[in-house]
This record gives structure tokens, C-alpha cells and sequence, in this order.
């Protein structure tokens, strides 16, 4: 039966245990996720998050310890249900005695892509990511930013209908990341899944249309980007506030955060960064700034984590 | 099947990126070469006179054809140890490289199961051993036959007992790189079995000096469960040479044991996570 989420997890877990100790370390914990067919969607966290592990799981690299993951309704441990996915690793490392057309047709073949369509597709792909005059090269001589755009060619040779990428634009330079971005658009439009595990927040932001934050192997919060950055508010930036109202007014904010011994706290409203100021001028609180500001992934990235 | 041939097809790639297959193939046509310029033989009116090998020098047919038979033994024995050696160190390093973190996740996203990607990698590299052995066999085979036109086929079967036995020994390759990631581990193990298994094929002589019926069970135990590496070395020479013929329990208990060590392979790489 086909079903309407290109990836769809339930209670997703993966328990590690340490070598000696075998302390439980659980990477994921109880991930839920549904991604429909044809979205762009943004997978955030910070470092150790989970994000990798996730994908490992979903691309059977790592076995959970509970819970299922389904790709287009296929359990993810078959074969089968990663024929329709293209996917590029982060720290990749491409074996450096394929040519970066070898390479292509190398992993174009474990995809199943007939050896007629590899011969075709692999000049498309190439002139595709700007490498045209490259197939002949040894990968060894690539650039990172080279073997990155290879690297995405390699997940696009057998056209699939859900692309993983593990940080894309890693090592690429501004008009690479361009370059990927238009690419991404393109195949946005044709009704690919795009999934993106990424540090960065403004691309995730100007790409996916939903997004998932992830915080010490949970989604932390999830939704729409539009919806999630939706809201204006002001930033307030105060000196030498007193660590119980530093405590209050974060209750009130909706971010707070103490940087370079400024404290800095984000409001929804008008009414509630003027009653801060009230608040912080009454303990004589050096006031920095306010600016008003709409709503960042950034911002909600950092609340998120931060809570 | 487009898959198998790929991942074969990338072993091969891999053998000559790191010279592997070029290195034996080089050391095969050097011994093929030697045997070529070594080999001397005075025809005088369409009949061989004089052969003359390693500095020995026969003129009689009987002689001629114990000699060759000696020079093929010769050479099984030579391929047997050091051939063995340098086959499994230099195949040791093909299943860890494919176990590299940024390499292993990329193969593992194909529609290709775990089985799959470790045989065809298995399968790789005992062609390209494969190809090296039936190389250097073939060559010396037809010098000798075309120089002495004495063709004697049971020299071939040398080719049958070498790859099987490195088929066999390279099971113990891919369990201990799947488990360990580590060619040298991998090496070290598979010499040290073929050194074992010289020691464990003086059965006959150890089961009388052994005091204990306990200890002579454990020796038979050991014997019975470890490659028979040099008890197919001596099958070889056998009929080569055309002696009597020690049965077929070394072939089937070598067998076995590659079966549970790649069944064992096998299983541990499906489990594991990367």
C-alpha cells in the first residue's frame, strides 16, 4: 500500500552501551516522525544530538534497539525500501582510485541502474553539479567542496524519489552552496523528499519547509518553518542584572541567554519587554539595547536546545 | 546481478589501485621467466638430447620425465607456502577498507543486503587470486610442455587445491576483519593457521608420543577442526608425482570449517552497526 510519508518512525530508540562500563548511552530516544512525500524537511540539533544515528537507522547502517522506521511504507530494514533513496553521508570518504565518473557508475550499479542509463546519466549528472571536465579524475585530486558536489551526484544517478543528505553544503563554497540550492529546487519541483540533517540554520531555514529539532536524542520541537518563525518580538540586552530577576525574566521571555556578561532575553510582545525595562531599571540595570526582530530558526534553535 | 558484478569488479579496481594484483602478476611472470631462460634443451634431428635444470643434466626420457615432475612439485610447493603468504597479505587490507567509517554507509544505503556486499567482496577477491595462480600454473605448464613436450596434466591440479585452499584461509581474513578491522590481525591469524596446520598434520607421529588419551583428543579435536592447509600441500604433490592418494577428508573438513568461518562472518556483519 502506498503510503503518504516518505518516512514515517515510530518510537524510534537506539541504546549504545559503553566498552567497559556498559553504561547506557541512548542516542535516540523514542523518535516519532512523519515526513509526507514531495516536503522539504530540516533535521537540527547540536552536536550529539542523534541526528546521524537517526539516519543510520533509517538507512539500516545502525539497528534500533525499539521502535520501527518505514520508508514510502517499506519496513527500513529491507533492501528493497532503499532503492528509492539517494543518499550523501557526512564525512564522506569515497574510495580515491575511482575516477569521479567510476565512482558514479560504481554506486549507479549497487543502485540497480542498468548499465545503459548509467552511460547516459553520468555526463548529465556530472555537467549537473558543474564536474563535467572532471569524470576523468581521479577523486584523490577533488577538492572537498568538489567531492561534495560529487557526492550528491552520486545520491541523484538513479533518480530517487527521497534524498538524504547529511550536511550538503559541508566545505562547499557560497557559490557551490548556490549551485546546490538551485539544484535542490529543481528536484523540490519534480516531487522529491528532501531531508536535510544540517548545522546550518539559515539554509535549513531558506530551503525546508518543515523541521525538526532535535535535543539529546528527542524531537525537541517540530513543524512548519513558517509557522515556527512566524512571530515578531524584541530583543533586550541588559548589564549586570541580578541573577533572580536574570531568572524571572526568563520565565517571562521566550528565549534567554548571558553572553559576554550581557544578558540578553527575546519578548513576543511590546508589553513584556517594557515591563522587562521597568523590572530592570528598578534594580538599576544598565540597559544596552531593544530592537525589535522577527523570529529566527537560529532564535528557536537556541530556545529549544537552551530549555 | 548488476550488483554483484559491480562489487566485483570494484575489488578488482581496488587490487590494482594498490598494486596488489600487479605485484603478483609481476612476481608470476618473474618466476614464468625463469623457468623460460632456465629450461635448456638440445634438439638434435627431432629428437631432445640433453636437458639441463638447476644445473642437472638428464638424457634419458625416464630421467626427463621424473625431473619435470619434480620441477611442477617444485613449484606447487613454492606457491603452496610463500605463494599462500603473499596472496593472503596482500588480500588482507580488501575487507577492512570497505569497513571504513564514511565508506561503509554509503554501501549500506544501496539496495544491496549486508550478505550481499560481503560475498561479492569475497568472491572479488579470490578471482583476483584466482587469476594470479591459473597465470603462473598456465605459463610454467606450457613452457615445460612446449620445451620437453612432456605435458603433463596433473600439474594443473595444482590450481584447483591452491585457490581452494586460499578460499578457504581468506574465510579466516574476512571473520577477523569484520570483527577487528585489522589486516595485519587478519594476516597473522592465517599464517598462523598454516604454520598449525603443518604441525597438526604429524598426527600419526604426535597420537603416539602423547601420554594422555585426553591430550591425544584434544590434538585429534584440533586436527579434525583446523584447515588441513598441509595435508592438501601433500594431496597436491601426490598426484602430481602420481602417488597413492590420502582420501577426501582434508578437502571436506577444509570445507566445513571455511563455510562456519564465512557463515560466521556472515552473521557478525549483519549484526553489526556502522
Amino acid at each position: 500500500m502506498e503510503s503518504d510519508y516518505a518516512i514515517d518512525t515510530t518510537g524510534l530508540t537506539k541504546v549504545f552501551h559503553t566498552r567497559w562500563t556498559r553504561q547506557e548511552v541512548r542516542a535516540v530516544d523514542g523518535i516519532s516522525l512523519g515526513v509526507r512525500r514531495g516536503t522539504t524537511y530540516g533535521f537540527l540539533g547540536p552536536n550529539g544530538a542523534g541526528k546521524t544515528t537517526f539516519v543510520k537507522m533509517l538507512l539500516s547502517a545502525v539497528h534500533p534497539t525499539a521502535g520501527s522506521a518505514h520508508i514510502f511504507g517499506k519496513p527500513a530494514g529491507l533492501p528493497e525500501a532503499r532503492r528509492p533513496i539517494g543518499y550523501l553521508p557526512e564525512n564522506h570518504r569515497f574510495p580515491t582510485y575511482f575516477t569521479g565518473a567510476g565512482m558514479l557508475d560504481f554506486y549507479a550499479a549497487l543502485s540497480g541502474l542498468a548499465a545503459a542509463d548509467r552511460k547516459r546519466r553520468i555526463p548529465e549528472l556530472l555537467d549537473r553539479v558543474g564536474l563535467d571536465r572532471w569524470g576523468g579524475v581521479r577523486v584523490g585530486k577533488y577538492s572537498k567542496g568538489m567531492l561534495q558536489r560529487l557526492g550528491l551526484a552520486q545520491a541523484l544517478m538513479h533518480s530517487p524519489t527521497l534524498l538524504i543528505l547529511d550536511e550538503p553544503s559541508d566545505g562547499v563554497d557560497p557559490v557551490g552552496r548556490r549551485h546546490i540550492r538551485e539544484i535542490l529546487g529543481a528536484l523540490e519541483e519534480q516531487g522529491v523528499t528532501i531531508f536535510i540533517n544540517s548545522h546550518l540554520l539559515v539554509e535549513v531555514e531558506m530551503f525546508c519547509k518543515e523541521v525538526a529539532i532535535l535535543d539529546r536524542g528527542k524531537v525537541a520541537l517540530s513543524g512548519r518553518v513558517r509557522e515556527l518563525t512566524a512571530g515578531k518580538g524584541y530583543r533586550l540586552s541588559a548589564a549586570q542584572v541580578p541573577e533572580r530577576l536574570y531568572d524571572e525574566l526568563k520565565q517571562r521571555a521566550a528565549a534567554a541567554a548571558v553572553q559576554d556578561g550581557l544578558s540578553d532575553f527575546h519578548f513576543a510582545t511590546r508589553e513584556q519587554v517594557n515591563e522587562a525595562v521597568d523590572l530592570l531599571r528598578a534594580e538599576k540595570c544598565e540597559i544596552e539595547s531593544v530592537i525589535p526582530t522577527t523570529s529566527t530558526l537560529e532564535e528557536l534553535f537556541v530556545k529549544t536546545v537552551q530549555k | 546481478m548488476t550488483a554483484t558484478v559491480a562489487l566485483i569488479r570494484d575489488t578488482f579496481r581496488e587490487a590494482f589501485a594498490r598494486k596488489i594484483f600487479w605485484g603478483l602478476f609481476g612476481l608470476s611472470t618473474v618466476m614464468i621467466l625463469f623457468f623460460l631462460f632456465l629450461l635448456k634443451i638440445d634438439i638434435v634431428e627431432g629428437a631432445m638430447a640433453t636437458v639441463s635444470l638447476f644445473g642437472r643434466t638428464s638424457n634419458r626420457a625416464n630421467d626427463l620425465e621424473k625431473l619435470v615432475r619434480g620441477v611442477y612439485g617444485g613449484i606447487a610447493a613454492y606457491l603452496y607456502v610463500w605463494g599462500m603468504v603473499i596472496a593472503v597479505f596482500a588480500s588482507s587490507g580488501l575487507i577492512p577498507s570497505v569497513l571504513e567509517p564514511g565508506r561503509i554507509e554509503l554501501l549500506l544505503s544501496k539496495p544491496v543486503s549486508r550478505m550481499h556486499i560481503l560475498l561479492g567482496r569475497y568472491v572479488g577477491n579470490v578471482l583476483v587470486i584466482s587469476c594470479n595462480v591459473i597465470y603462473l600454473v598456465l605459463g610454467v605448464w606450457l613452457i615445460f610442455g612446449f620445451k620437453t613436450g612432456i605435458w603433463e596434466a596433473r600439474f594443473l591440479i595444482s590450481i584447483a587445491t591452491t585457490i581452494f585452499i586460499f578460499a578457504v584461509l581468506l574465510t579466516v581474513v574476512v571473520l577477523v576483519g569484520v570483527v577487528f578491522e585489522s589486516a595485519a590481525l587478519a594476516t597473522m591469524i592465517a599464517v598462523a593457521l598454516m604454520i598449525m596446520s603443518a604441525i597438526l598434520a604429524q598426527t600419526s607421529t604426535m597420537l603416539k608420543l602423547l601420554s594422555s588419551e585426553w591430550s591425544r583428543n584434544i590434538w585429534r579435536t584440533l586436527y579434525y577442526t583446523f584447515p588441513k592447509i598441509y595435508d592438501m600441500g601433500r594431496m597436491t604433490l601426490d598426484a602430481i608425482s602420481d602417488r597413492a592418494f590420502i582420501g577426501y577428508m582434508p578437502i571436506w573438513s577444509s570445507a566445513i570449517f571455511g563455510a562456519v568461518m564465512l557463515g560466521a562472518a556472515l552473521i557478525i556483519f549483519a549484526r553489526r552497526d556502522f
